[in-house]
């Protein structure tokens, strides 16, 4: 059974969320200092041309209307067009070349957490106050503690210079030309779409190394609550009714610990894809894959607003919507959680 | 019943995801497995740079395709160099397009372009245009090309002007304030009329936003040029990826000029400075600019590619706001400050020697640079008796603003900001240091809001008239200005603010003026000669530093020619 009222009660709230960041976001563009019509007219430019193109934007309005504008648009998903970066092409345009590079970054990285965090936390709680629990505390707390701008270039230094066997930047090797198969934008995808194991092989080579750095927090995070929530599990009445009944360990833990265990680490799945989406602007950068990240970051170094608009309600889009299909997930994992 | 079937269903969901969570965690184990497997095998896959120490078949690919890739910091999303004031997009267009005068690759003379004879006798400018040459697109270049492309940028009344909100600042900037009227006589005549005598102005035409549309390709893409680039260069496009921050060009066969001597040329973006030097090292980059000093000295390191420099058309100051600062107004003041702080120091130490003392606004390889002129001299002493004449001995203070990003002519503004600060300390003079980041910070300086400020320049057109009118020439009516007094407010009537420091020297400006209006070399160069005279004793600025253009080539690169304006002048370069 769907729980659609659950759903469309959850798809409603989506609402008011987006307009406070939308507000929020609007607020402090302006009114952080940086004229956007001298901006774009940029160094070079007489007075008179920079007056025009304040006419042009509307940026001679008062504020709320402006204000009022924006948010008209913003429900049309219309971001406008960028001012610097990628100048008279619309924002949802330059989004929608950016946007799957950092999804797939975040997706590998959530994968590489899921399949390492869960194993790791199971491992932890199943041998707890043994050294391997120790050693996997000790893991998972270095893997917190140890910035991407720093795990990055070293790992860089690591795989591509003293050892050679991984390249050191990008997505896919300069040799091939994927914006000619390019589907869903995700280079793994499309060179599997395209059939071609040679571009397959090298966008995945490429990809090791970021999703590495970027999943080992979630990594951490996930092996830690599913530690904790395992060892909960572990003390409920129906496992000792099933070790009781004579069942073997393997088994107990597996099929009836593992599976209870896992609920509320979805949750943290789901919680941490925000704060991948977070890393994915370090992690872009320091591997020089172009995501919406990097896209953020120059943005507001060169005074575009309407890209920085358009990302961080997207971020905020997609971080509510993860957060969404979380809930419902859990919801359908715990019928309880509905009423 | 129905909770029953949720129930079952709930479980199978369960096991279904631990074990899809185990079948993805084994398939991913031995994908990898694979992968790691056929790349030991495989060399082939060099390209990659998988395989840093087979660097030879890097390009190979397996098959026979040349292919050349460069690597910079930042992506152009745009081709329409009429739509762009931004150097990223410059260094593919100069590709694509080509200028009607060119400059001599790696010097800043002029030769012939898509023009082979050209003059500039007062007002009037005459270019005789190649015959035979054709656009990628099929098409051959005419004078009509030229004016389509001019009418293009400028001229609101042509049914194909690109618009207010689309062309760039360089539209009126290069072409538009100057040119009064272009006459076309036949295909191959063309004959420009300018507004004023202006010596610059054919350098102006060898500037990358004066570079040639194809008039068929206006008339069917209108503004969609970018995707649709069109024009007479060694390359044509084949892809714009923004999705993956890449160009790719493909050789144009009938190009009329040298080369193109490879098949393919990819822009690649690298934002990190180490890591593009990096993917240099490994083979995965052929040319590499933007070089900061760390991933120069990095580069240096490599054994299969080296550091090529060469002396930058550009200037690094710091501008005293003379009409903010009342100590200022005394130039043994500013040429107190002038000796107090150590140059030498900064561009050794702080720029790792990667750029050279300045003397004065023009750099050396620029017309009319006096090389009679030397640095201002680190003397805290001479420094100490200069302020205690001009009444300032007890000292002062102000504030120094600077941006915080790194600028090729400054690449640690903020250390200079301090090193300035401290050298000032040592003769009284209390500095306070205000940064901001660029954008903000240009207006801030732009409304003379700053005591004095950092900011630096690199030249358009590589003519003296970009760095002493545009830069120290206030631009205003005679009747701005105040008599006995060489500084103008900045509030005053179209106020040049490019002049950070307010300067409004008469003898300075009537020289620059003159210049301006000199097309015989050599009387220029002896105008310019003089303004630079005065600009070095008056100190309108401290001249901080030239800095060098760096870049890192592989050395299966050959024929590649730095060149600190214009270029990369890829069409020269081949692979081995």
């Amino acid at each position: 059974m769907f729980p659609k009222r659950f759903v469309l009660k959850r798809l409603l709230l989506l609402v008011p969320v987006l307009i406070g960041v939308a507000t929020l976001v609007f607020s402090i563009l302006h009114l952080s200092p940086g004229d956007p019509a001298l901006t774009i007219a940029g160094e070079r430019a007489s007075q008179e041309f920079v007056e025009r193109i304040r006419a042009d934007l509307g940026l001679n309005d008062p504020i709320w209307v402006q204000y009022i504008d924006f948010l008209g648009n913003v429900a049309q998903f219309d971001f406008g067009e960028s001012y610097v970066i990628n100048r008279n092409t619309s924002v949802r345009e330059v989004l929608a070349d950016t946007l799957p590079v950092t999804l797939e970054l975040a997706l590998y990285g959530q994968l590489f957490g899921i399949l390492f965090g869960i194993p790791l936390g199971v491992l932890s709680a199943v041998k707890q106050d043994t050294i391997t629990d120790h050693a996997t505390r000790v893991g998972a707390l270095t893997g917190i503690s140890v910035p991407i701008f720093w795990s990055g270039p070293l790992l860089i230094l690591l795989f591509a210079q003293v050892l050679g066997i991984l390249p050191t930047s990008g997505r896919i090797s300069s040799t091939y030309n994927v914006a000619a198969i390019r589907v869903t934008g995700m280079v793994t995808i499309d060179t599997l779409i395209a059939g071609d194991w040679e571009m397959f092989r090298s966008a995945v080579r490429h990809m090791l190394l970021p999703s590495l750095v970027i999943g080992v927090y979630s990594m951490a995070l996930i092996s830690r609550m599913m530690r904790s929530s395992m060892l909960e599990v572990v003390r409920q009445d129906y496992m000792r009714t099933a070790r009781a009944k004579g069942q073997g360990a393997k088994i107990t833990v597996l099929k009836h610990g593992f599976r209870n265990a896992l609920i509320p680490v979805v949750t943290i799945i789901g919680i941490q894809f925000g704060g991948l989406l977070g890393g994915a602007v370090l992690t872009e950068t320091v591997f020089a894959i172009g995501g919406i990240g990097t896209l953020l970051v120059e943005a507001i170094e060169v005074g575009d607003y309407p890209i920085v608009q358009g990302t961080v309600l997207t971020f905020a889009f997609l971080f509510t919507l993860v957060n969404l299909v979380v809930d419902v997930t859990y919801s359908y994992l715990d019928p309880r959680i509905q009423q | 019943m129905s909770s029953r079937d949720t129930n079952v269903s709930r479980r199978k969901f369960l096991g279904a995801a631990g074990g899809a969570a185990v079948t993805v965690g084994l398939a991913g184990c031995s994908g990898n497995g694979d992968s790691d497997g056929s790349d030991g095998s495989d060399g082939s896959d060099g390209s990659d740079g998988s395989d840093g120490s087979d660097g030879s078949d890097g390009s190979d690919g397996g098959d026979e395709t040349s292919l050349l890739r460069y690597g910079r910091g930042s992506h152009s999303p745009t081709l329409d160099f009429q739509n762009s004031t931004s150097g990223e997009v410059a260094k593919v267009t100069e590709q694509i397009y080509d200028t009607l005068i060119n400059f001599e690759p790696g010097e800043s003379t002029l030769t012939d372009g898509l023009a082979s004879d050209y003059s500039l006798d007062g007002q009037t400018a005459s270019l005789t245009l190649k015959e035979g040459v054709t656009f990628h697109n099929g098409e051959e270049f005419t004078a009509q090309d030229f004016v389509a492309t001019y009418r293009r940028f400028v001229d609101s009344e042509y049914e194909y002007y690109a618009g207010d909100d689309y062309v760039s600042a360089y539209g009126p900037f290069t072409l538009g304030s100057w040119i009064d009227e272009i006459q076309v006589d036949g295909d191959y005549e063309l004959t420009i009329q300018l507004t004023q005598t202006y010596a610059p102005f054919l350098r102006n035409l060898a500037m990358f936003a004066a570079a040639v549309h194809s008039e068929a390709a206006i008339e069917e893409y209108g503004t969609d040029l970018s995707e649709n680039a069109v024009g007479t260069g060694p390359f044509e496009l084949d892809t714009l990826d923004d999705s993956n921050e890449q160009v790719r060009l493909a050789a144009y066969d009938d190009y009329w000029g040298e080369g193109p001597n490879v098949d393919e040329v990819v822009f690649v973006t690298v934002g990190e400075n180490s890591t593009r030097a990096q993917s240099l090292g490994s083979g995965e980059l052929d040319i590499i600019d933007g070089l900061g000093a760390q991933s120069s000295q990095q580069v240096d390191g490599y054994d299969n590619a080296e550091l090529v420099r060469t002396e930058g058309i550009n200037i690094g100051y710091m501008a005293f706001n003379i009409a903010a600062v009342e100590e200022f107004q005394d130039r043994r003041v500013r040429q107190a400050i002038s000796h107090a702080i150590n140059t030498e120091a900064i561009v050794n130490e702080i720029y790792s020697g990667f750029a050279t003392e300045a003397s004065q606004p023009l750099p050396p390889n620029v017309l009319g640079h006096n090389d009679d002129l030397d640095p201002y001299e680190y003397d805290p002493e001479q420094a100490q008796s200069l302020l205690e004449e001009a009444g300032y001995g007890d000292g002062f203070s102000f504030e120094l603003a600077t941006f915080q990003n790194p600028r090729g002519y400054n690449p640690s503004p903020i250390q200079t900001a301090e090193t300035v600060a401290s050298n000032l300390g040592e003769i009284g003079i209390d500095v306070e240091i205000n940064q901001q980041s660029f954008s903000p910070y240009l207006e801030y300086t732009a409304q003379g809001r700053h005591d004095a400020c950092f900011l630096g320049w690199y030249t358009d057109n590589a003519d003296p008239d970009n760095f002493a009118y545009v830069l120290l020439h206030p631009q205003v009516e005679e009747s701005e200005l105040t008599e006995g007094e060489d500084w103008v407010s900045f509030d005053a009537e179209g106020y040049n603010t490019s002049n950070r420091s307010a300067w409004a020297n008469r003898e300075y400006m009537d020289l620059v003026e003159e210049a301006q209006q000199t097309t015989d070399e050599s009387d220029r160069v002896d105008l310019y000669n003089d303004a630079m005279e005065v600009a070095h004793d008056e100190a309108p600025w401290v001249y901080m530093d030239y800095a060098e253009e760096l870049r890192g080539v592989a050395n299966r690169v050959s024929g590649f020619q730095i060149a600190a304006i214009s270029g990369p002048y890829l069409n020269l370069v081949s692979l081995e």
